[in-house]
């Protein structure tokens, strides 16, 4: 893979806090390929969060460059970043992120919503990625009433419900049982097998060994190495 | 205490924004609430205190000495209610004139002169702040409140009787109801020789009303014969007009005051419910390392309270301020020393103010103080609130509305109980936009009939019944040359002559302003509050004249000058400010005072289209110099001043309810950090955050702002007669019907303005939220 093949690039971006501080993220450059499935792992604050943050724009490099497909993320405005995260980027949190007070279906179609996507579209989308995720019954129920993996499958549908080229997830089974997070990690392995691009932040090796591709190993904020995921424990 | 100290420090740093808001909005309360109780009070104090020393006459009676003698008089004394009794004294209304240095010629028109041969007694204790009470004929005591400096020592000569005697001033006193201009013993009235009638002054066991003093009155003029009486007097009158000041401004300045005191519960109620709900971890902390819940109170309590104490005191400070003004105008009115806002009002009120904050407080931060500590750490937030799930639900599948609008809609309801404080503080504030409009225009417009805008009048120079000035022509001269000329100017559309005098009423002391038009006047556009404008014998009177006599439209009148008289048909009320009025046509009354009643004002309606001052060049080019004055209108300083006092008011009422709005919001977009960072996340740009967040109060503030609108009309409504009675004056319909449709389209909008505005700030900040560090928000 070339850089100019690849979907997301980043080049010595360095992302710091604040001032006389180690930066979060320091000088990282790599490339995620389309289609590939990467593992981000690192102990607790080694960065890696914030570098999926800033993959995401959800946060803005000090210094670097940040490219996913044709868009760099440095020169976009609060709302081109926001546009970006519509169509360009789902994400998938640790803890799912749902709003209590929306049902599952309106969790899920809310990304199209914000998109404009035409209602009739959006509901379709939505039909199908339910089944998909096998929570159809659960359209009109209210997050805090399922278990921890409906609730992944929740997110996750919110995050694909626009189509986006990338899928990033921080730490998606931080926040469930054995048994749910190989669910779920299966789950991505076959979004990952259609096609799906896949960045992943996890702590958990066994994880990255069995669905992603390719590991990066940050250390204080560094890339240390990139390795295939067999040989990343 | 320290610790409690400590505590309310970090509680304080933390909340700026909210004790502003406490402090601004007890600070409009206070100052509003202070400056209306202050007004009230003082504006009867200096009368009620002078009536009671000089125990006031409550009626004074006019009767006729034919028809009612002395045994008769004699016996009303035993009348049920009459409490105390005295009289009958001679009474004539003549004219005088006097010699008074530096001011020459001074001509009383009718003056009421009453024999008595002591100044004090069980009613109406004269008391003389000069000289002494006559003792022999020639020797007379004037009022004090002639208007003209009289001393003991200077003559006054009686016109209109026979010989017109000159008598000495002897000394000045103070009738406190003006039961006469002037003071003769018994036997000078004898000697003056010309008709009189007789007075009977009365107090009553019930006076509180015009009810209970016109029953006391009605009393007595049943036990006198038929056609007796002549003419009544109460002494509320008297009481009103001394008020009338100051009076007008308490109705309003009381629907103020009101409103900031519900507003400053409700934002103290949001505020303190708002930090205990978003404080609920710190809570939790402060119980669990040894706080009591009793000091748990305190603290926020004690959060409200310092805001609050600096507010009211700002308040008290700026209350007075307002007044110096305000009161100032009483200080002559009995020759007392300027007054101020009494102490106990300056204390009391901001005192009352600072209990109902810490009530509300109170009974708020109470619910801090029970929740427990483990729980509240745990949860780290109040318990999540399952309200409007199924209003998010409903309005997420509406069509045709963008998305965060549909989220912000479903807002309100996710807290009912902190919507409706919020509904009520932006209503608050509506009411006062639309009541606030509507007195400005009713002022503005009783400040344009003040002006009289709606023509010129031209007057001709000198005095009526005085020789005109050397090198001018005689006043027929003038007369006639003054009309030429207006006939000859192509913008005059229509005018009328109008002569001013001084004429007596019977029934009332002193005179009373008539003014009589020489022609059709009924173009120049005198409101009428009632009654229909005068024709041939007929008079319109104003409200204050209603009010002095106790007439009503249909009742006749008699005007006397020296003898003449003419009696008229009141046919309807006129709008006027100011001192009872009578106009009439001129062939009406001319008779009785043929000189005084000379046309001494034209006044001309110009046709569409002219401008006033060209025509008033025009006319003067024609006329030279000297032969006209221009009339300048009355005074409106009151009605500017009480117009800037209504603005001002508005303005601190809109900006405290915005900042109750601001509050909310606040609150609101803390509490849901995380949920904005989520919206954030998944694709919410800045400018749909800011429509969420500003939506989540806009309906609110839209339906706020649609029920303001009557209300705010209904307060107008209410407030704008009392204020009315109070400057003795009814209203002409015009000075009610002030909302245009226009206006009550933009005065509904109020609500969703005052929303917005306050939602802007905290909804921009939304905006501008880190979405990866509003993710990490607890």
């Amino acid at each position: 893979m070339t850089a100019m093949d690849a979907l997301v690039r980043l080049s010595d971006v360095t992302k710091q806090y604040e001032d006389g501080k180690s930066p979060a993220v320091a000088h990282v450059t790599m490339n995620v390929g389309q289609g590939e499935s990467v593992a981000l792992m690192g102990p607790s604050g080694s960065g890696k969060s914030t570098l999926l943050n800033l993959i995401a724009g959800l946060d803005r490099p000090t210094s670097g460059t940040i490219r996913v497909g044709d868009q760099e993320l440095g020169t976009l405005s609060e709302t081109g970043a926001a546009r970006f995260r519509r169509r360009q980027v789902g994400i998938i949190f640790q803890f799912f992120n749902l709003l209590d007070d929306m049902t599952v279906a309106d969790n899920v179609l809310l990304p199209a919503q914000l998109a404009g996507v035409p209602a009739g579209r959006a509901r379709s989308r939505l039909d199908e990625l339910l089944a998909a995720m096998r929570i159809e019954k659960h359209r009109n129920a209210y997050p805090a009433r399922l278990s921890g993996g409906e609730r992944q499958r929740v997110a996750i549908a919110r995050a694909l419900v626009n189509r986006p080229p990338l899928l990033l997830a921080d730490e998606p089974t931080g926040a469930l049982d054995s048994a749910t997070s190989d669910e779920i990690g299966e789950l991505l392995l076959d979004l990952n097998n259609s096609g799906q691009t896949l960045i992943l932040v996890t702590h958990d090796s066994a994880l990255a060994a069995r669905y992603v591709k390719r590991v990066i190993r940050i250390v204080d904020g560094q890339i240390t190495v990139g390795v295939p995921a067999g040989s990343a424990a | 205490m320290k610790a409690v100290r400590t505590a309310l420090r970090g509680g304080l740093a933390g909340r700026r924004l909210q004790a502003l808001a406490i402090g601004l909005v007890l600070l409009a309360s206070a100052a509003t609430a202070t400056l209306a109780a202050g007004l009230l009070v003082d504006s009867d104090a200096p009368f009620d205190q002078a009536f009671a020393a000089q125990h006031g006459a409550e009626a004074a009676v006019t009767v006729d000495p034919q028809k009612a003698p002395a045994k008769d008089l004699a016996a009303t004394a035993r009348v049920a209610g009459v409490t105390a009794v005295t009289g009958p004294f001679a009474q004539a209304t003549v004219g005088a004139t006097a010699a008074v240095p530096d001011t020459p010629g001074v001509v009383f028109q009718a003056f009421t002169l009453a024999g008595r041969s002591s100044p004090g007694g069980p009613v109406d204790d004269i008391v003389l702040s000069s000289g002494h009470w006559p003792t022999a004929t020639g020797q007379i005591a004037v009022s004090g409140n002639l208007g003209v400096p009289l001393d003991p020592g200077e003559k006054i000569t009686l016109t209109g009787v026979p010989g017109s005697p000159t008598l000495t001033v002897v000394g000045v006193g103070n009738s406190v109801t003006d039961t006469a201009d002037a003071w003769v013993v018994p036997a000078q009235m004898t000697a003056l020789g010309t008709p009189q009638t007789e007075q009977m002054l009365y107090r009553f066991a019930s006076v509180g009303s015009s009810g209970a003093v016109n029953a006391g009155i009605a009393a007595v003029r049943q036990a006198l014969p038929a056609g007796a009486v002549l003419g009544t007097g109460s002494w509320l009158t008297v009481r009103l007009r001394e008020a009338q000041s100051i009076a007008p401004w308490v109705p309003f300045l009381v629907a103020f005051a009101v409103i900031g005191l519900v507003l400053s519960v409700l934002i103290v109620v949001n505020v303190v419910s708002g930090a205990v709900s978003a404080g609920t971890r710190r809570i939790g902390v402060l119980k669990a390392i040894g706080f009591t819940p009793a000091q748990v109170v305190l603290i926020y309590v004690l959060q409200v309270a310092i805001p609050a104490v600096v507010g009211v005191a700002l308040g008290a400070v700026i209350a007075n301020l307002l007044a110096v003004p305000v009161l100032g105008r009483t200080a002559t009115v009995f020759q007392v020393a300027p007054q101020s806002i009494p102490l106990w009002i300056d204390v009391v009120m901001p005192l009352a103010l600072l209990v109902m904050a810490g009530i509300a407080a109170l009974v708020v931060a109470s619910g801090a103080g029970r929740l427990s500590a483990v729980q509240a750490i745990a949860t780290g937030r109040a318990p999540r609130l399952s309200h409007g799930y199924a209003v998010h639900r409903v309005l997420g599948r509406a069509q045709g509305l963008p998305r965060p609008v549909t989220i912000g809609l479903a807002g309100p309801f996710a807290r009912p109980g902190r919507t409706l404080v919020t509904l009520a503080a932006i209503l608050l504030g509506a009411i006062a936009v639309t009541f606030g409009v509507g007195l400005a225009t009713s002022l503005d417009r009783v400040g344009a009939d003040v002006l009289k805008t709606g023509y010129l009048e031209f007057g001709l120079p000198g005095q009526p019944g005085q020789q005109p000035s050397p090198g001018q022509p005689p006043p027929a001269e003038q007369q006639a040359a003054m009309a030429a000329a207006i006939r000859a100017q192509p913008g005059t559309l229509h005018y009328v002559t109008e002569a001013a005098d001084q004429l007596a009423v019977v029934g009332m002391s002193g005179t009373t302003e008539v003014t009589a038009f020489g022609g059709d006047a009924s173009w120049t556009g005198y409101a009428m509050i009632s009654g229909n404008w005068y024709g041939a014998g007929g008079a319109v009177v104003n409200t204050a004249f209603l009010d002095a006599t106790g007439k009503q439209v249909g009742d006749p009148i008699t005007l006397n000058d020296d003898g003449r008289s003419a009696t008229l048909t009141i046919t309807g009320e006129f709008f006027k400010l100011g001192s009872a009025t009578v106009m009439t046509s001129l062939s009406s009354v001319e008779a009785i005072d043929p000189s005084g009643l000379a046309p001494q004002v034209y006044v001309v309606g110009l046709r569409p289209g002219v401008h006033g001052p060209d025509y008033e060049n025009a006319l003067f080019a024609t006329l030279g110099p000297g032969n006209y004055d221009q009339i300048t209108p009355g005074s409106t300083d009151v009605l500017s001043i009480i117009g800037g006092l209504v603005l001002i008011l508005t303005l601190l009422l809109v900006i405290v309810a915005g900042l109750g709005v601001l509050n909310t919001v606040v609150l609101m977009t803390r509490e849901r950090v995380h949920d904005i960072g989520v919206f954030k996340a998944v694709g919410m740009s800045p400018r749909q955050v800011i429509a969420m967040v500003v939506t989540t109060v806009g309906a609110t503030g839209l339906i706020a702002g649609l029920i303001a609108v009557p209300a705010g009309i209904a307060l107008h409504h209410a407030i704008l007669p009392v204020m009315g009675n109070a400057a003795q004056t009814g209203f002409p319909p015009a000075i009610y019907n002030v909302y245009s449709p226009a206006e009550l389209a933009l005065l509904a909008l109020a609500g969703l303005a005052i929303a917005v505005a306050g939602a802007l700030a905290p909804a921009s900040w939304a905006a501008r939220t880190r979405t990866a560090l509003a993710l990490r928000a607890e």
